[in-house]
């Protein structure tokens, strides 16, 4: 039997970024969760489960690859799994939830954790640009310190969206595919 | 769109950074537990600042010279409401805030004698720990300065100290080393730290470490980015 190609992509984020329902919307596979039901009072009033270890998604490249997307857990409590989920991985992608300014600071400690761990390509996604109160992809690169000599794009996305998550995958290849011809 | 938050977690010197980077203008408000102030932008600076006792009421002034002649204000007046109504309370940290940009008409230029680039600074200096650490989270951490920003610094009015630390940030001394060059209270440095981050004088050194080669060949990428787009 041939054996498959695994090509990983981590996706990682603060507490109630999107990442879940990121993977869910491209997964071709139903996406594998490890969620708990939450005791913490102050995220229960956000959601009531939340992922402690990781998501788990897949789609078929070919006979021979499956890209793995591998969704962390948003606390900083579960740091640990970032670091396992990290080794291996070709890109990171980072979901920002656009209407909560509050986690942004977390976002650029999660950035700095996996720059200086992984130096893979990372992308920004601002998520929940189709809410009201979404902050411009713009105002969250100012907001999330990111420089330009980092070459990190900050982008708009919609995790519930096909075609936005498809966007966001296809600008961290093209990066990564940018690195690799330059 | 609207930038909406609490204080508690996006404070005035993340808010300036915003409003200050690409010059916005509008409406600024932030309902305080005992007041709600309405600070008027333009193009990055606040110009005016108010207390107002329903927010809608800001929406029917829309001509920002109708009005300054309604309220009786004249030019040498508006610096000091920003004194009363903003810089007095760049240390309380409990309210919610929102910048509507757009929105207001403003006919000409009016006198900044705040620039943001001060008001930053003023607002680093009552950070909390807890606020600092935020950015400063780790002691070591290196940065460098930007080049091409004299004016930046000229208008943030910096005292002894934060140039004293500006001067010692060369890409080389981790904030530890800083922090004890100084030999002062470390949370002076580090809220000297996230203003010069705010303000774009200094930015994190990247590390040296060359991004790694993806270990994966072009016709597989090329496949990847096919399928991702037939999905």
């Amino acid at each position: 039997m041939r054996q498959i190609k695994k090509i990983k992509v981590v996706i990682a984020g603060p507490f109630a970024a999107g990442k879940t329902q990121f993977i869910n919307t491209v997964s071709e596979i139903k996406t594998v969760k490890t969620e708990k039901r939450i005791q913490h009072s102050g995220e229960r009033q956000v959601k009531d489960y939340t992922t402690v270890a990781m998501d788990f998604g897949k789609i078929r490249i070919d006979a021979e690859h499956e890209l793995y997307l591998f969704g962390t857990p948003g606390q900083f409590r579960f740091d640990f799994m970032w670091e396992i989920l990290g080794e291996g991985a070709l890109g990171v992608i980072v979901l920002v939830d656009s209407t909560d300014p509050t986690t942004f600071h977390e976002a650029r400690k999660i950035i700095n954790f996996f720059q200086s761990r992984f130096p893979v390509s990372i992308v920004v996604c601002a998520n929940k640009q189709d809410l009201p109160n979404a902050w411009s992809p713009e105002d969250i690169r100012i907001a999330l310190d990111i420089d330009e000599e980092e070459g990190i794009p900050v982008i708009p996305v919609s995790a519930i969206d096909k075609e936005s998550v498809k966007n966001a995958l296809l600008t961290l290849f093209e990066i990564i595919k940018a690195n690799l011809t330059g | 769109m609207a930038l909406t938050g609490d204080l508690r977690n996006f404070n005035f010197v993340d808010i300036f950074q915003v409003i200050g980077r690409d010059r916005k203008s509008g409406i600024l408000f932030v309902e305080w537990k005992d007041l709600t102030c309405a600070y008027y932008v333009k193009d990055g600076e606040i110009v005016f600042a108010r207390p107002v006792d329903k927010v809608y009421r800001v929406y029917t002034d829309k001509d920002f010279d109708l009005l300054l002649s309604k309220l009786r204000m004249n030019e040498e007046s508006l610096p000091k409401t920003i004194e009363r109504f903003l810089i007095s309370r760049l240390n309380m940290k409990e309210g919610i805030f929102s910048f509507i940009p757009g929105f207001i008409k403003y006919g000409r230029e009016y006198p900044v004698v705040y620039p943001i680039e001060q008001l930053i600074v003023l607002a680093s200096r009552n950070l909390a720990p807890e606020e600092v650490e935020r950015k400063i989270s780790d002691e070591m951490l290196l940065f460098e300065r930007v080049p091409g920003k004299e004016e930046v610094l000229q208008k943030a009015k910096l005292n002894q100290m934060e140039e004293r630390i500006l001067s010692l940030i060369d890409g080389e001394k981790t904030v530890l080393q800083i922090r004890q060059m100084v030999n002062q209270d470390s949370l002076l440095v580090d809220r000297a730290l996230y203003a010069f981050l705010a303000l774009g004088l200094i930015r994190r050194k990247k590390k040296e470490v060359k991004q790694k080669q993806a270990s994966i060949t072009l016709e597989l990428l090329a496949k990847i980015i096919e399928r991702i787009r037939s999905l």
